[in-house]
């Protein structure tokens, strides 16, 4: 209660520090006028009275500072004292205070960028009304159901609304003579209202609208050049013409999260449209509440819709939030949560070593003063004083560092912001500073500093007073051990844990990068065409395209082959796993497979041998006997030594094929796989509409020259059509992306933690010697020879480097098992030449970081060593 | 640095209690208080007058007195001082305190 009393008091000062000062003085002034004249009236003279006064009084100065400091805090007036000198300390030694800033930057802003960008690629909070009772809603286990379910379960009530939306949708968008692919978020007329997605111009979608379109801000500036007036203007979207209602805010999270960001949103059309659900909820009504509301009206469903294929809508009912691990889990992306996890303890591990690093070097400092410190100690300063006095320094220092991590933060945040994903997908992720991002940094400024300030004060102020003093310092070889070295050791064992991870991601990523992926990428393009599904209606029509398209393609000059293909290999997958029968088998098998449905001259554009057999042919069409060709791979599991040419095969209850030809086995989605099972189906055979167009050309050079004319050719075929080229090679980005950010992240991070285990072995050492310098200097003066010393010198780092190596060697073998699923076939995890360029590398830098200390060892002098006391 | 720093004649915190007690039966300027110390000691507590100051600031911020600007007999400006009710129980605590300590420093001083 008083202590509260002080501290308003004490803050009421802060703003009236100068009138107080202007008040004292008047205080001091009456007091010594009205003595002088006491004292006068007592017979003194004029001069003497105001001499006895003064004298009275005593010093006037004092009795300033003490009455001011009454109405001080303290310890605030002791902080700013301490660091006023801790920052003249580090402005003297600049190279020790730059070490320190540099390791605590690196590591801070590595961190705070890693923590930035998976808060906000995994637990960025959407950008709509109250989304914490917001729930995202699955009735019999589909994370989309159709219509009109969507209405049912939107009519019946049980929450404060239901909306929905179709996620990964595309239009054609004709502007001017030119088709592009957009992707848009199908919406359901309530969905603005319900969600309460802000509208920064117009408004938003209402129920019963269709043709309308809310474009995104990135669409506006980017593609309408920030028209300043684009409400109302006229859109073709997929042949239709549709008005801009309203624009998004700048930097909106959509509900989808994960840096979704579609261009545009448009009314979902359509009955057999499907869409996710998302509820508000209720005042009051959890999770739980909701999954019952839920249940029951999946019940009335069941009675009302019954599903088609016999299923429940009453099961596997979900009711999940729209952001947080429940949401991850729905969206079930866990493994790349996985993957940031592994990030983040790897910037925790460089930031542990950064720390060790500033320890360190405050320890070797602190010990080389620990003669300043004994005299301050022996004429009468606390313990507690210097410990603060020490701690003040790594305080600074870890201000400091964390000021340069954050800028440093902000640049990389900034690149990466400008960085575009080769996805599939539009992914913009809005990496900013936030709040929590400062509270983070603040929080680690802080541990840094006492972790890295805390022991090396401790052990300074507890140094033996007397011994000190006597310089014994020198003498006293002292642990071999000390807690310096065991940092050391330590830093070097995580650096090379580090960079084995990281050198093993880059051996990955150049494997990746040089291997071949079983076809060929130098010659070959791919052109995506994507026609407007109203338009195609019927199969005869795509197929028109498609046999035009194909026969002018291969008329091009340059063209040497062209084909079309539903899957474009390592960009798109298409999984199964049914029984299969053969005619050699009795019992149908289980099989795992990818499948494709490719046209003729496929093969022969991609590159990949047929091994027996032949290529699909113009005759392989519908009304002809069904074929297939398979891949090496699944030609050997189904038939085995069996020729496969000619046998049949029966996928499910589906019909028989015949084996036409075996295929070179190739990649089909990831580097990482091997052996894959395939199966090609000819594009002719192949049952339903057809608007999304793979067309796959081969060129008889470079294939970058085809880029015009193909586009020409192709949007000559159908204007309302969304054409892209690519060389193949462009088009891999995808495939090679997770190798990429793992072997930038991580190699980065190794090296990283390398040169900062560098420079905390050199400051040992440096260290080692300086304390060592008389017994240098004797063995020089006892006939030592300059071998010797340097022996003396590289048996330390030896020692230090030998005992972190083994010990970072062991974790690694251990750590790096896990990791064997991320890397392309061939490279193992215990891969011999990572571990040997480890062990390469960190001689080099061992040495080097010794060689400065052992130069200076050679250096000294004898006389001056031994005359130094 | 910053301790109130009494003539070593002086017990520690005693001049709180001294200001304290002159200031009991009604606000006072500085140098009133002083000269109150001084005359009811019959010049025997040798204080520099400076060191009052120091001492009245800290317990005001410590909230026992309350200060104002008034005007002194002789018709100047001055800070006057008076006891709050927190100081007026501070006052009694450390009456009691003092007796307490000088009866039993009396006591050893008579029984050794």
């Amino acid at each position: 209660m008083s202590f509260w009393t002080e501290w308003k008091q004490k803050l009421s000062f802060v703003r009236r520090a100068s009138r107080f000062d202007q008040g004292l003085d008047d205080e001091i002034l009456f007091h010594l006028e009205t003595r002088a004249a006491e004292l006068e009236s007592q017979g003194f003279t004029r001069s003497g009275a105001v001499q006895q006064a003064n004298r009275e009084f005593g010093s006037r100065q004092r009795m300033r500072e003490d009455s001011r400091a009454a109405w001080q805090f303290r310890w605030v007036q002791d902080l700013l004292s301490d660091l006023r000198y801790a920052f003249r300390a580090l402005r003297r030694n600049p190279a020790f205070a730059a070490t320190g800033v540099i390791s605590l930057a690196l590591g801070i802003g590595a961190n705070t960028t890693i923590f930035s960008l998976t808060n906000e690629f995994l637990f960025s909070r959407p950008t709509v009304r109250s989304p914490e009772t917001l729930a995202a809603l699955r009735l019999g286990g589909n994370s989309h159901s159709p219509l009109s379910v969507f209405r049912f379960v939107r009519d019946s009530k049980a929450f404060d609304g239901v909306a929905g939306e179709l996620e990964e949708a595309e239009v054609n968008w004709r502007d001017g003579d030119q088709s592009s692919r957009l992707h848009v978020m199908r919406v359901t007329g309530n969905f603005f209202d319900v969600i309460g997605v802000p509208v920064a111009l117009g408004r938003g979608i209402q129920p019963g609208e269709t043709r309308v379109v809310v474009i995104s801000d990135g669409f506006w500036r980017n593609h309408l050049a920030s028209n300043p007036s684009p409400l109302g203007r006229k859109l073709i979207l997929d042949g239709a013409v549709y008005t801009i209602a309203g624009v998004l805010p700048r930097n909106t999270r959509t509900l989808v999260g994960f840096g979704f960001a579609p261009d545009l949103y448009v009314p979902v059309e359509g009955e057999d449209s499907i869409v996710a659900f998302y509820a508000r909820l209720p005042d009051g009504m959890t999770r739980q509440m909701a999954l019952e509301r839920l249940g029951m009206v999946a019940r009335d469903l069941d009675r009302a819709h019954p599903r088609a294929d016999g299923g429940k809508w009453n099961s596997n009912l979900q009711v999940s939030a729209v952001s947080g691990f429940e949401w991850l889990e729905m969206m079930d992306i866990m493994p790349i949560a996985g993957f940031f996890a592994v990030l983040m303890i790897v910037v925790t591990l460089v930031l542990l070593v950064a720390c060790a690093n500033v320890a360190s070097l405050l320890l070797a400092r602190a010990s080389s003063r620990s003669q300043e410190l004994a005299i301050r100690l022996s004429i009468g300063a606390s313990r507690s004083r210097i410990i603060r006095h020490l701690l003040a320094e790594s305080l600074l220092l870890g201000l400091l560092g964390t000021s340069a991590g954050i800028l440093l933060n902000l640049w990389l945040t900034t690149a990466f912001k400008h960085v575009q994903l080769p996805l599939p997908l539009p992914i913009q992720l809005q990496i900013q500073p936030d709040a929590r991002l400062l509270v983070y940094s603040a929080a680690l400024a802080l541990v840094s500093a006492l972790v890295s300030g805390f022991m090396p004060s401790l052990r300074a102020s507890r140094a033996d007073v007397n011994s000190v003093l006597k310089q014994s310092e020198h003498q006293v070889s002292g642990r071999r051990w000390g807690l310096r070295n065991v940092l050391v050791a330590g830093q070097l064992a995580v650096s090379i844990l580090l960079l084995t991870t990281g050198l093993l991601f880059l051996r990955n990523l150049l494997k990746s990068t040089t291997m071949s992926p079983g076809f060929d990428v130098q010659q070959t393009a791919l052109a995506r065409m994507r026609l407007v599904p109203e338009k195609y209606t019927t199969r005869d029509r795509s197929d028109q395209v498609i046999r035009s398209a194909l026969d002018d393609l291969r008329a091009l000059p340059g063209v040497e082959a062209a084909s079309v293909a539903q899957i474009v290999p390592l960009n798109d997958n298409l999984q199964f796993g049914q029984s299969i029968r053969t005619d050699t088998i009795s019992e149908p098998r289980h099989n795992e497979f990818t499948g494709n449905n490719v046209s003729p001259q496929y093969f022969q554009t991609m590159g990949i041998r047929i091994l027996r057999g032949r290529e699909f042919a113009d005759s392989d069409r519908a009304g002809n006997p069904s074929v297939v060709i398979l891949n090496e791979a699944f030609a050997r599991r189904l038939f085995g030594a069996v020729e496969p040419v000619g046998h049949w095969i029966q996928i499910g209850d589906g019909q028989r094929a015949t084996v036409v030809g075996v295929a070179k086995n190739s990649k089909y989605f990831l580097l990482s796989e091997d052996e894959k099972s395939a199966i090609y189906w000819p594009t002719a055979q192949q049952e339903g509409l057809l608007t999304d167009l793979n067309f796959l050309i081969r060129a008889r050079s470079r294939p970058d020259d085809l880029a015009k004319p193909v586009n020409v050719l192709l949007s000559k075929l159908d204007s309302s059509a969304a054409v892209e080229f690519k060389p193949m090679r462009d088009a891999l980005g995808f495939a090679l992306l997770p190798s990429r950010v793992a072997a930038l992240l991580l190699g980065s991070m190794g090296f990283l933690g390398l040169a900062l285990a560098a420079v905390g072995l050199y400051g040992v050492l440096v260290y080692a010697i300086a304390r060592r310098t008389r017994e240098i200097g004797l063995r020089v003066a006892f006939g030592a020879t300059p071998s010797g010393i340097l022996r003396l010198v590289f048996r330390e780092s030896a020692l230090l480097a030998g005992t972190g190596t083994t010990v970072g060697l062991c974790t690694a073998l251990l750590v790096m098992r896990p990791l064997q699923s991320f890397l392309v076939p061939g490279l193992s995890a215990a891969d011999p030449l990572s571990y040997a360029l480890v062990l390469a590398v960190l001689g080099v830098v061992v040495f080097v970081a010794s060689l400065a200390p052992a130069i200076r060892a050679l250096r000294v002098d004898p006389l001056r060593a031994i005359h130094y006391e | 640095m910053g301790k109130p720093q009494p003539p070593p004649e002086l017990l520690p915190g005693t001049l709180y209690l001294l200001a304290l007690r002159t200031l009991r039966d009604g606000p006072l300027h500085g140098y009133a208080i002083a000269r109150r110390i001084r005359d009811a000691s019959a010049d025997t507590l040798q204080i520099e007058d400076g060191s009052l100051y120091p001492a009245l600031n800290r317990m005001v911020v410590k909230g026992w007195l309350a200060s104002e600007w008034g005007i002194s007999d002789n018709n100047r400006k001055a800070r006057f001082y008076r006891l709050t009710a927190q100081g007026r129980k501070q006052l009694e605590r450390e009456t009691k305190d003092f007796d307490t300590l000088i009866s039993a420093i009396q006591l050893v001083m008579r029984t050794v």
